[in-house]
Formats: structure tokens, C-alpha cells, sequence
């Protein structure tokens, strides 16, 4: 099933976003113009994109770590505001948790972005709750978490994937297998590389699909809405791709492995090629694309840079809804 | 002002009575945990609710903690109102993280574009023999924890009240049950009302020394003030009520009046509730007290099984008097 050429393109627009906001981000974060800690998704840019482009602003989705991307399409497609999420990661008062949330904690209720949190995977728990409120509500709406394969090792994984099947939640689990924890091979952390072969038992659909292949990962996440949409509980996605980004300290993969994911497997690269294959655009026509892309990108980044920082006696505001009284 | 009527009840029934009226006034309002639905709950705080409202509105769960309290922070999240039941509180320990980095922070780090409006029941205490995972006091556990709410009934119609008003709360709430409270019984109020979460009580007024207690110990101190007032001691009483935040204000104006004060806790001293309760006081009432600050509270060790063990671990009426003895004696 190939796509229509007018949504490859906007893919490859939405791939290029996020790569470009990662780029950007990374240039300023060496920089030393955003505090903490950094971790991209650089490589896994069409897990990221298809998933945006099925979520509506009226599912929910619980973006993991390397989520900056996701983050910046659906608050940039619902809103109009992309910018929000850089100023946020810079910390100002702009940003979409008013900086109070950073990289590892962003959260826009409206565009369907309800928050990273930075004990990965947390929101395994969290997701079930708001599957179990449209399900009692009847709402159609899909409740998707996106968890890493090393987060799989913590025991809510379990206890979700149990609970969203004895319940038929309306769950979309999208496990992003990058192949690694920080330092530890998904082989060597888990009893099986294969992450649906531990979702398995829970008798939900599991499938694993190419993550660096738009067009796969796209129909296989359509699929997986439309049945989660129907009533039909639970469905686990395992996209198999590959992050950029080593560890703080540097590489530490093989350098045959790098060459292979960045150069053979990269989601852009290759979704270039089916382009340049099934239309008549031309290399010019996609550059146009990526430059346009990241001239946008660079006026979020000024756009961040220039916003205020937070006053800071806002810190202690907001710590309980009503204020001390608990009014 | 509407006539009221007040019946006589237990600590169960109304807490029972609480659930039930949240359940018939608000849709939104569901509860959730193990064993709870048909069974009524390990202590039978739920019995009869499942009858009435459903499988969907009064659900089991698995034994699965995490999940039970992610379910309540996310559901709240789109605008339900939980009450999730944590059979003991020693088991807190498994959805520790979802209470402390999720339900307690959400609100916070998220600009308040959320509100974890969730209430947390669960039985918590010693003096009945249930060894070292079955007894535990947790407030000391949560203490320190910006964001979260901790509720402590003493009576059966501030367990009534407050689990109304916990219910009708936009913050994330542990509401603990003290098992040993479970089957006293009080005069509780018909209907609808609530008691306000951050407001102390004075269970009991006098003007020689200010006793700040909570939950079972609000009744080893009250008991203590009787025996003491055969000498002519005048104990003053306060049942804390809300544990985190707390209504400093009223502890402290006794402490002014009284000069002198003991803070009775039934967790271990060390770091816990009566360590920060003494902390405040001294400094705060520094000028006014004639006295130090006196902590009773649980011996430094876990909770162990055997009555001979556990009786000589938890303090009680016998501390309490020995403590307020000390205070007057410096
Ligand atoms: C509960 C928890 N344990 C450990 C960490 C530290 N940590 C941050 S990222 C990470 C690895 C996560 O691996 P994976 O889920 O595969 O995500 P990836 O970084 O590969 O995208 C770890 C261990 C954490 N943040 N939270
Ligand atoms: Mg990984």
C-alpha cells in the first residue's frame, strides 16, 4: 500500500522538523543556552511522525524523552506555536510549562500532549487512567504512551499492559526499540530483543514494524488507531530503529553499525528516495523543503532566546491547586 | 440553619456514608482497588456500594499499586474524581514514585495545565499484630513531598467530613485510616457536610500544657488529659486533622497560651511528623515556651509481630502522661 505523494511530502516536511529542532537544539544546548540534560531523536524521526500525524489533538499522547520532536508537530499542527516547546526547553517564561517543565517535562493538554515524565516511563500507569475515562465516557479517543526499550524493563510495564487488557482500554502503546538503554543492548536487557515477544501473553495485537520506514510505520500505526478507535482495546506497536545519539561521553557503538543506521537506514534519506522514485520532484524541490524547515526552526530558536526567563517567585506558586489553604 | 440529624456510627460506616454520597452527587466520582467491589474491602469501607453504582463505578483491580494509582492520576487528569483504596498503607512503597513524581508534582511542573484530583484511602497503623509489613505509619514518608495533601481523621465524623471535603479537592490527597479507629464509634452527622482540610481541631481545651496529636494518639492523648486532670493538669488537645500542609496557626496560638507542649506521633521520631511539629514550635514559640519541646513518639525500630514486642515499640496514654510530666517538671 503506497502512500499519496502529498502526504509522503508533508511526512518528510514533519521528519525534517524534527530533525532540524533537534540540530538546532543541540548547537544552542553546547552552547550552553539550555540547562540540563539533552537526549534527541535524531534517527527515529518517522516513529515520531507517523505517530503525530494519526494522533489527534483530542487522543492523548505521553511523549517519552526524545519526544522534542512530537512535541514541537502536534503543538506547531494544533496550535500554530511550535516555538512554545524550544522557549520551554530554553527555560522562559514562553515555553509551554512556563519553564517549570524543561525538555523532560513538557505538556500541552490541548494539542493532546499530556507530558513527559522524566522517571521513564511512569505514564505506563498514567495512560490507563485516561484510556479509562474516555472508555467510561465513551469517547472514541486513543491513549497513547511512547516508551523506550529499556523502559520495558520496569515492573508498570507489566502491571499496564495487564490492567489495559482486562479492561479493553483504549491503549496504543508505541515501544520505540532504538536497540539500546544508555549503555545496555535490548538483547542483553531483556529476555528478548524482541519487545512484542514479552507483550505477547497479554493477548493484545502486537506488531513490530520498520520505525525507519515512514510509509510502514505510518500504515501500521493507522491501523492500530482505527481498531483501537473501534472498541477494540489495547494494540502494542514495537518500531525497531536505531538513535544518533551515543551516550554523553561520546560513540560507543560499533563504527560498522553507525555507518549502517545513519547512512543505509537513515528515515530521511529514505523517504527521499521513494519521493525522488514515485514523483517528479526533483532534489531542488525537497532542499526547498529542508531549508524552509530549518529557517523556521532557527526563528523558534531566536524566538526562545529572546523570550523572558520566568519571574522567579513564581517557583513556589502553583504547588497546590487553591494555594496553601487548599481552597 | 437546617436541623441536622446526628446518629451514632462507626469509623467505617462513615467513611462508608462519605464514598456513598460522593458517588450519588458527582458522576465523575469512581472508586477503585482491590477487592473492593463486591467484597466491600478488607475493612468493608466499600460494602454495599458495588450493589448500588456498578462494576464501572466501583471497580477491582488487580493487585497491581502502580497501576491502580496511575489509572487515578490519569483519569483525574481528564476531569474524573477518584478515590483509589491502598488495602495498607505499607504497601504505598509499590506506587511510591506515581504519588510522589507524578500525582504531586503534576500540577507544578506542568503550569497547572493538570490537576491530580485523587484521594488515596488507606489503613495505616499499628497495636493489632500485623508484623512489620501490615502496621507502619507513612506520613513521615510523605512529609517531605511539595504537592502532596495528608488527611488523618481522629473521629468518625471528621472521617465523614473530611473525606467529603478530600473528595471535593483539587489535589492529590492520602487519606489515612487509622485501622485501630475502624470500629470506634461517634456521633456522625446526616448527610452532606464537610470538615475543612488545613484546620486543626482542639478535641480538647486547656490552658497548662498544648498536646498536638494525631489519629489514634489524638485518643491516647485525650485519655492522658483525664487521668492528668485528677491532679489538676489542664491539657490542651489538638487533633491535627491535615497533616501536610498544616494549620501551624492553631498549633501555635496554644503553644503561645500554654508555654508548654508535647507532640505525640505514633511513627518513629527520627525525621517524622513530631519532629517537625517540635522543630516549628521551637522556632516559632521560642520566647513563649517554659520548657523544650517534648516528641513522643515510636521507638526507632520496624513494627514486630509479637503484642509483647509491638506494645513496648508504640507509644500510647502511659508515654503521653510521662511526656507531659517532663514538660511541666522543666
Ligand atoms: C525509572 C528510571 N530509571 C532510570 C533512568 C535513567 N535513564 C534515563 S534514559 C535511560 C535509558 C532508557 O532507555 P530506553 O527506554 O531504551 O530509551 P532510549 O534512551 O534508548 O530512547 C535510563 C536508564 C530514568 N530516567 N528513569
Ligand atoms: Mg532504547
Amino acid at each position: 500500500m503506497a502512500l499519496d505523494i502529498e502526504t509522503l511530502v508533508d511526512l518528510y516536511r514533519d521528519m525534517w522538523l524534527i530533525r532540524a529542532f533537534e540540530f538546532g537544539l543541540e548547537r544552542e544546548f553546547k552552547k550552553g543556552n539550555v540547562p540540563g540534560m539533552l537526549h534527541t531523536g535524531v534517527g527515529q524521526e518517522a516513529t515520531q511522525a507517523a505517530l503525530a500525524a494519526h494522533l489527534k489533538a483530542t487522543d492523548c499522547f505521553f511523549p517519552d524523552h526524545r519526544c522534542h520532536g512530537i512535541n514541537a508537530l502536534a503543538q506547531e499542527k494544533h496550535q500554530g506555536d511550535g516555538e512554545r516547546i524550544m522557549a520551554e526547553l530554553f527555560g522562559r517564561a514562553t515555553g509551554v510549562c512556563s519553564g517549570k517543565g524543561g525538555s523532560l517535562h513538557s505538556a500541552n493538554p490541548r494539542v493532546g500532549n499530556f507530558g513527559d515524565n522524566a522517571v521513564e516511563g511512569s505514564y505506563m500507569a498514567t495512560v490507563l487512567g485516561v484510556a479509562l475515562a474516555w472508555q467510561m465516557r465513551k469517547q472514541p479517543n486513543v491513549a497513547c504512551c511512547i516508551i523506550g526499550d529499556g523502559t520495558v524493563g520496569r515492573g508498570e510495564f507489566h502491571e499496564s499492559l495487564n490492567m489495559a487488557a482486562i479492561w479493553k482500554l483504549p491503549v496504543l502503546y508505541a515501544c520505540v526499540n532504538n536497540g539500546y538503554a544508555i549503555s545496555m543492548p535490548v538483547g542483553k536487557g531483556h529476555a528478548s530483543a524482541d519487545i512484542v515477544d514479552l507483550a505477547r501473553g497479554y493477548g493484545m495485537p502486537c506488531v513490530q514494524v520498520d520505525g525507519n520506514e515512514i510509509e510502514l510505520a505510518y500504515a501500521e500505526v493507522a491501523r492500530a488507531v482505527d481498531s483501537i478507535r473501534a472498541g477494540n482495546g489495547p494494540y502494542f506497536l514495537e518500531f525497531k530503529t536505531w538513535r544518533w545519539q551515543g551516550l554523553f561521553s561520546g560513540e560507543f557503538r560499533p563504527a560498522e553499525e553507525v555507518r549502517y543506521w545513519k547512512e543505509d537506514r537513515d528515515p530521511i534519506r529514505l523517504a527521499r528516495q521513494k519521493i525522488g522514485a514515485q514523483s517528479s520532484l526533483q532534489a531542488a524541490d525537497l532542499d526547498r523543503i529542508e531549508a524552509e524547515v530549518v529557517q523556521q526552526i532557527e526563528t523558534w530558536i531566536d524566538f526562545a532566546k529572546n523570550s523572558p526567563m520566568p519571574d522567579p517567585a513564581k517557583a513556589t506558586a502553583d504547588v497546590y491547586v487553591g494555594g496553601e489553604e487548599l481552597r | 440553619m437546617s436541623a441536622t440529624t446526628v446518629r451514632t456510627r462507626t469509623f467505617v460506616q462513615a467513611l462508608n456514608e462519605a464514598l456513598d454520597i460522593s458517588l450519588a452527587r458527582d458522576p465523575n466520582v469512581y472508586l477503585l482497588g482491590e477487592d473492593i467491589a463486591e467484597m466491600g474491602g478488607d475493612f468493608g469501607v466499600t460494602r454495599g456500594l458495588w450493589a448500588k453504582y456498578g462494576a464501572e463505578r466501583v471497580r477491582d483491580t488487580p493487585l497491581s499499586e502502580a497501576a491502580i494509582i496511575g489509572t487515578a492520576v490519569g483519569s483525574a487528569m481528564v476531569g474524573l474524581r477518584p478515590v483509589a483504596e491502598i488495602m495498607f498503607a505499607d504497601f504505598l512503597g509499590e506506587c511510591y514514585d506515581q504519588l510522589v513524581n507524578n500525582a504531586a508534582k503534576m500540577h507544578y511542573m506542568f503550569d497547572g495545565q493538570f490537576k491530580a484530583s485523587i484521594v488515596v484511602r488507606t489503613a495505616c497503623g499499628g497495636g493489632f499484630g500485623g508484623g512489620p509489613h501490615h502496621s507502619q505509619s507513612v506520613e513521615g514518608w510523605f512529609l517531605n513531598v511539595p504537592g502532596m495533601v495528608i488527611v488523618a481523621p481522629a473521629t468518625p465524623a471528621d472521617a465523614k467530613g473530611l473525606l467529603l471535603a478530600s473528595i471535593e479537592n483539587d489535589n492529590p490527597i492520602l487519606f489515612l485510616e487509622h485501622k485501630a479507629l475502624y470500629r470506634l464509634k461517634g456521633e456522625v452527622p446526616e448527610g452532606h457536610y464537610t470538615t475543612p482540610l488545613r484546620k486543626a481541631a482542639i478535641a480538647r481545651p486547656g490552658k497548662d500544657v498544648t498536646v498536638v496529636a494525631t489519629m489514634k494518639m489524638v485518643h491516647e492523648a485525650l485519655a492522658a488529659a483525664s487521668e492528668l486532670e485528677q491532679e489538676g493538669i489542664d491539657v490542651e488537645v489538638i487533633d491535627l486533622r491535615t497533616i501536610r500542609p498544616y494549620d501551624a496557626e492553631t498549633v501555635l496560638a496554644s503553644v503561645h497560651k500554654t508555654g508548654r507542649a508535647v507532640v505525640a506521633n505514633e511513627a518513629p521520631k527520627l525525621g517524622g511528623l513530631a519532629a517537625e511539629l517540635s522543630a516549628t514550635i521551637s522556632e516559632e514559640c521560642f520566647r513563649a515556651l517554659k520548657a523544650p519541646v517534648v516528641r513522643v513518639a515510636g521507638l526507632d525500630a520496624p513494627i514486630p509481630f509479637s503484642l509483647v514486642l509491638e506494645t513496648y515499640i508504640l507509644p500510647g496514654k502511659k508515654q503521653v502522661v510521662e511526656g507531659i510530666r517532663s514538660v511541666l517538671r522543666a
